[in-house]
C-alpha cells in the first residue's frame, strides 16, 4: 500500500496518472454522448436553440 | 422588470454589445494599422526615425495588444453577451454601471498599457507586458464579466445552456487563471510603474509560455469558436452539424490544449520530458481542432451554394478553412526535428497570423457583418462591399503568410548550411540582408488586409448612420415586437 | 448512482468545476514538477567551490531594466540550442542555471538579430556603443533600429536599492543584513558578495561604471554604460573550458 501512496505522490508520475485517469473519463465521455437513441435525439434537439432566439418568436411564446 | 409585459424595455440589452462592437473595429484598425508599421520598420528601418517610442522593440506589443486583447477582446465581449442573451433568451444580467465599467476598465486599460509600452514600461513578457497596476485593473474588469456572464446563464428561459456559452465560459475560466498566475509580480514600489516578476529562468519560461500558448488556445480558440458556434448555424440558417461532436470537441479541447504550451520551449534549458509530452498532446490537438473545424463547415451541408451567394458565409468558411490549416500547421511545427528549423524564423509569425488573421479576425468580420446590422435593426449598407472586402482580405493574408514560409524556411536552412570544409557556409547578417524581399511582401500583404478593414468601417458606419436616419424599421420591429 | 451529463448541461455551477479541472490539469502536470524537481537549473560550481552563476550587480541590472524597456527580446532571443550550427555561431547551449537570477527570463521567441546569450566578451565595449548609437555604422546590412538616446540619457540609479530589495522578494540572493552578506561570500565569495550588499549598491554602481568608462564619457554615467555592461557579461559565467562536455546533459 505504501508503495502505491509513494507512485502516485512521485511527481514524476503525474504525467500516467493524469493519463490513467482521464482516458477512461473521456472514453466515458464519447460511449456517454454517441449512445442511446433517445439520448441522441435529445442532444441534437439543443442545436436548435440558435435559430430560436429572434424577438418575435420569443414574443410570440408569450408568457414565458 | 415591472416593464417587461408593456414590452416598453427590448427583450435583449445591446447598448453595451454596439459598445463593444464599435471599439472592437476601431482596435482592430489601430492595431494592425500598427502591425503594418511594424512590418514596414523591418522593411524599410529608416521608419523608426530614431524616435524612442516608435522604435520596433517598444511598439510591438503595442501592435499585439491592440490586435489582441483591443480587436479580440471587445469583440469577445461583444459577441458572448449577444449571444448569452440570445442563446438563454435572457436580459443581460448586471446594471448599466457594471457594463459601463467593464467598456472603460477594458479599453481604459488597454489604452494605459499602450502608452506604457511606448514608454518603455513593460514586463518584457510576450503578451503579457502590461504592468501590475494594468494587471489589477484587467483583474477586475474580468471578475465583473464572469459574474455578468454567469448571472445572465443563471437567468434564462431555456433548460440547456448552449455549447456556444460553454466556449465563452471555459475562455473567461482560462483567461483569469493564465492572467493571474501568469502576472505574479514583486512591483519595485506602490508609486512606480517597475516590478520583477515573481518566477525567475526555466521556470518563468514554463510559466509564460503556458500561459502565452493557452492565451492562444482559450482566447483566441475557445472563445472564437463560440462566436462560431452561434454565427455560423445563425448565417446558414442551419443547426450545426452536430451538436453531440461539439460536446466532445468542447472537453478534448479544454482539456488538451493546456499540455502543449511548452512546445515553444523545444530545446531550450526545461527538462526534456516535458517537451516531449507537450509534441505528443500538440499532435493529439489535431483531432478536436479538425473536429470543430468540420462541424463548422458541415453545417453548410446541403446548402453549399450559400458559399458562392453570400459573402458573410465566404468569410465564416474561410476563417474555419484557415483554422483547420493553422491548426495542422501548428502540431507539425511542434515536432521537434521540425521546431528545430522554424523555431526563432518568420515561419512562427506567419504561422500565428495564419491563425490570427485567417481565422480570428475573419471569423469577427463575418459575425460582425451578421449581427452589427440585427443589433441597429437594419440592413448592411453594401454586400458589394462585404464581397470586396472578402477577397481584400484573403488576398492580404494569402500574401502574408507565403512570405513568411519563404522567409522563416529560408533562413532557417540558411543558418544550418555548412560549406565543404564543416564551417557555417552563411553569416548571421547575410540572412537578414535574404529576409528584405520577404519582408516586402509581408508588409504589403499587412495593407491588403488593413485596407479591407477601413472597408469594413465604412460600410458599418453607413450601415449604421442609415439606420438612425430610417426610424421607420425600427418602429416596424418595434410594433411587432409589442 | 448514474452520472449524467445532463447535469452538466443544465447546471452552469458543475459546468465551471468541471470545466476548471479539464483545464488546469495539463498546467499543472507540465509546470508544477520543475518547482520542485532539482535537476531542473543545475549546480555549476568554480574550482574553488564556490556557485559560477551570480546575481547582476546593481549596474548590470540596472542594464538588464533598459533591455526589458527597450524590448530587445521582441528581436534578440538568449537562449542557445544544442545544435551544431549554432554552437559555432554562438557558443555552448545555454544552461538552466544561467538565467536562474532572470526576472523575468528574455529567453525570447524571435531572432530579428542573433542570439545574444554568450555576446558578452565577443565584441569590444567601443563596438557596442558605436553599434548601438548606429547599427549601420558596424553592420552596414543590419535592420536594427538606432539607439542614439542611450547615450544621451544619464542613467537614473536613484531607485536602485529598492529595485534590487524588489528582487530580494522574488528570490535574488542580494544582501541585507550581515547573516545574509555572510552567506554570499561562503556562496559566490568575498568578491562578488560585496556587490550584492544592498546597502552598498550606489558605490558599486558608480564605481563599477567609472572603472570601466564603456560609454567612452568619463564624467557621466549614461543608460549606455549599463546596458554594455550587461552586455558584456552575458553568457561569461560559466568556464565552459572548466567542465566535462556531457557534464550538463543530465539535466536536459
Amino acid at each position: 500500500m505504501t508503495e502505491i501512496w509513494m507512485w502516485l505522490t512521485d511527481l514524476g508520475n503525474s504525467k500516467i496518472l493524469a493519463l490513467l485517469i482521464f482516458f477512461p473519463l473521456f472514453v466515458g465521455m464519447l460511449l456517454y454522448v454517441y449512445t442511446g437513441k433517445q439520448r441522441s435525439e435529445r442532444l441534437e434537439s439543443y442545436k436548435n436553440i440558435p435559430l430560436d432566439d429572434e424577438p418575435n418568436d420569443i414574443a410570440q411564446k408569450g408568457g414565458k | 422588470m415591472a416593464h417587461s409585459s408593456a414590452g416598453s424595455v427590448e427583450q435583449y440589452n445591446y447598448d453595451i454589445v454596439k459598445k463593444f462592437a464599435i471599439a472592437s473595429l476601431i482596435w482592430g484598425i489601430a492595431g494592425m494599422f500598427t502591425g503594418v508599421w511594424l512590418a514596414s520598420e523591418l522593411a524599410w528601418p529608416f521608419l523608426n526615425f530614431d524616435i524612442a517610442q516608435i522604435t520596433f522593440g517598444r511598439l510591438r506589443p503595442v501592435h499585439t495588444s491592440g490586435v489582441i486583447f483591443g480587436f479580440g477582446g471587445n469583440a469577445l465581449f461583444a459577441t458572448s453577451f449577444y449571444v448569452v442573451q440570445r442563446t438563454c433568451q435572457a436580459r443581460l444580467a448586471g446594471s448599466r454601471n457594471a457594463h459601463y465599467f467593464m467598456f472603460y476598465g477594458w479599453n481604459g486599460a488597454l489604452i494605459i498599457a499602450g502608452i506604457g509600452y511606448m514608454m518603455g514600461i513593460t514586463q518584457a513578457r510576450e503578451y503579457a507586458e502590461p504592468e501590475w497596476y494594468v494587471d489589477i485593473m484587467i483583474t477586475l474588469v474580468w471578475l465583473v464579466y464572469f459574474w455578468v456572464f454567469v448571472t445572465t446563464i443563471t437567468r434564462r428561459n431555456q433548460p440547456h445552456i448552449y455549447v456556444a456559452n460553454w466556449f465563452y465560459m471555459a475562455f473567461i475560466l482560462a483567461t483569469a487563471i493564465l492572467h493571474i498566475f501568469n502576472n505574479l509580480a514583486v512591483p519595485v514600489s506602490f508609486t512606480g510603474a517597475k516590478s520583477y516578476s515573481l518566477f525567475a529562468g526555466a521556470q518563468d519560461a514554463m510559466t509564460q509560455w503556458w500561459y502565452g500558448h493557452n492565451a492562444v488556445g482559450f482566447f483566441l480558440t475557445a472563445a472564437f469558436l463560440g462566436m462560431m458556434y452561434y454565427f455560423v448555424p445563425k448565417q446558414a440558417g442551419r443547426p450545426v452539424y452536430s451538436y453531440r461532436l461539439s460536446i466532445v470537441h468542447f472537453w478534448a479541447l479544454g482539456f488538451m490544449y493546456m499540455w502543449v504550451g511548452t512546445h515553444h520551449l523545444h530545446w531550450t534549458a526545461i527538462p526534456d520530458w516535458t517537451s516531449s509530452l507537450a509534441a505528443v498532446f500538440s499532435i493529439l490537438l489535431l483531432m478536436p481542432s479538425w473536429g470543430g473545424m468540420i462541424n463548422g463547415i458541415m453545417t453548410l451541408s446541403g446548402a453549399w451554394d450559400k458559399l458562392r451567394t453570400d459573402p458573410i458565409m465566404m468569410f465564416m468558411i474561410t476563417a474555419l478553412s484557415f483554422y483547420g490549416m493553422s491548426t495542422f500547421e501548428g502540431p507539425m511545427m511542434a515536432l521537434k526535428e521540425v521546431n528545430a528549423l522554424s523555431h526563432y524564423t518568420d515561419w512562427t509569425v506567419g504561422h500565428v497570423h495564419s491563425g490570427a488573421l485567417g481565422w480570428v479576425a475573419l471569423i469577427t468580420i463575418g459575425s460582425f457583418y451578421h449581427m452589427i446590422p440585427k443589433l441597429w435593426n437594419t440592413e448592411l449598407y453594401s454586400m458589394r462591399l462585404v464581397k470586396l472586402h472578402f477577397f481584400v482580405a484573403t488576398l492580404g493574408i494569402i500574401l502574408y503568410i507565403t512570405a513568411m514560409w519563404s522567409s522563416g524556411i529560408g533562413q532557417g536552412m540558411m543558418l544550418r548550411e555548412f560549406d565543404e570544409y564543416g564551417n557555417l557556409a552563411n553569416t548571421f547578417i547575410s540572412t537578414v540582408t535574404f529576409m528584405h524581399a520577404p519582408l516586402v511582401a509581408r508588409a504589403i500583404g499587412g495593407m491588403f488586409f488593413v485596407s479591407g478593414m477601413l472597408l469594413m468601417a465604412f460600410n458599418i458606419y453607413m450601415t449604421i448612420r442609415n439606420a438612425k436616419r430610417e426610424p421607420a424599421v425600427g418602429s416596424v420591429a418595434q410594433t411587432v415586437n409589442a | 448512482m448514474k452520472l449524467k451529463h445532463e447535469i452538466f448541461e443544465t447546471n452552469i455551477g458543475l459546468l465551471i468545476i468541471f470545466t476548471m479541472i479539464a483545464i488546469s490539469i495539463g498546467g499543472l502536470v507540465e509546470i508544477t514538477p520543475l518547482f520542485y524537481i532539482n535537476d531542473t537549473v543545475e549546480d555549476v560550481r568554480r574550482a574553488d567551490g564556490t556557485q559560477a552563476v551570480r546575481p547582476y550587480t546593481p549596474l548590470e541590472q540596472r542594464g538588464r531594466d533598459i533591455y526589458t524597456r527597450e524590448g530587445c527580446y521582441n528581436c534578440h532571443s538568449q537562449m542557445i540550442r544544442p545544435f551544431r550550427d549554432e554552437a559555432l555561431r554562438y557558443g555552448h547551449y545555454s544552461l538552466a542555471a544561467e538565467s536562474q537570477y532572470d526576472h523575468p527570463f528574455q529567453w525570447g521567441s524571435k531572432r530579428t538579430g542573433p542570439d545574444l546569450a554568450r555576446v558578452g566578451g565577443k565584441y569590444s565595449d567601443t563596438w557596442h556603443v558605436k553599434h548601438l548609437v548606429r547599427p549601420k555604422s558596424v553592420v552596414p546590412e543590419s535592420i536594427m533600429p538606432n539607439y542614439p538616446w542611450l547615450l544621451e540619457n544619464d542613467l537614473d540609479y536613484s531607485d536602485i536599492q529598492a529595485r534590487m530589495e524588489a528582487l530580494k522578494k522574488v528570490g535574488v540572493p542580494y544582501s541585507l543584513t550581515q547573516e545574509e552578506y555572510d552567506s554570499n561570500v561562503k556562496q559566490f565569495g568575498k568578491a562578488v558578495a560585496d556587490k550584492l550588499d544592498i546597502t552598498r549598491a550606489d558605490e558599486n554602481l558608480v564605481s563599477e561604471a567609472q572603472d570601466n568608462n564603456r560609454d567612452g564619457i568619463p564624467s557621466r554615467i549614461t543608460e549606455m554604460d549599463a546596458l554594455v555592461a550587461y552586455l558584456q557579461m552575458l553568457g561569461t559565467l560559466i568556464d565552459f573550458k572548466a567542465h566535462d562536455e556531457h557534464e550538463f546533459i543530465k539535466a536536459r
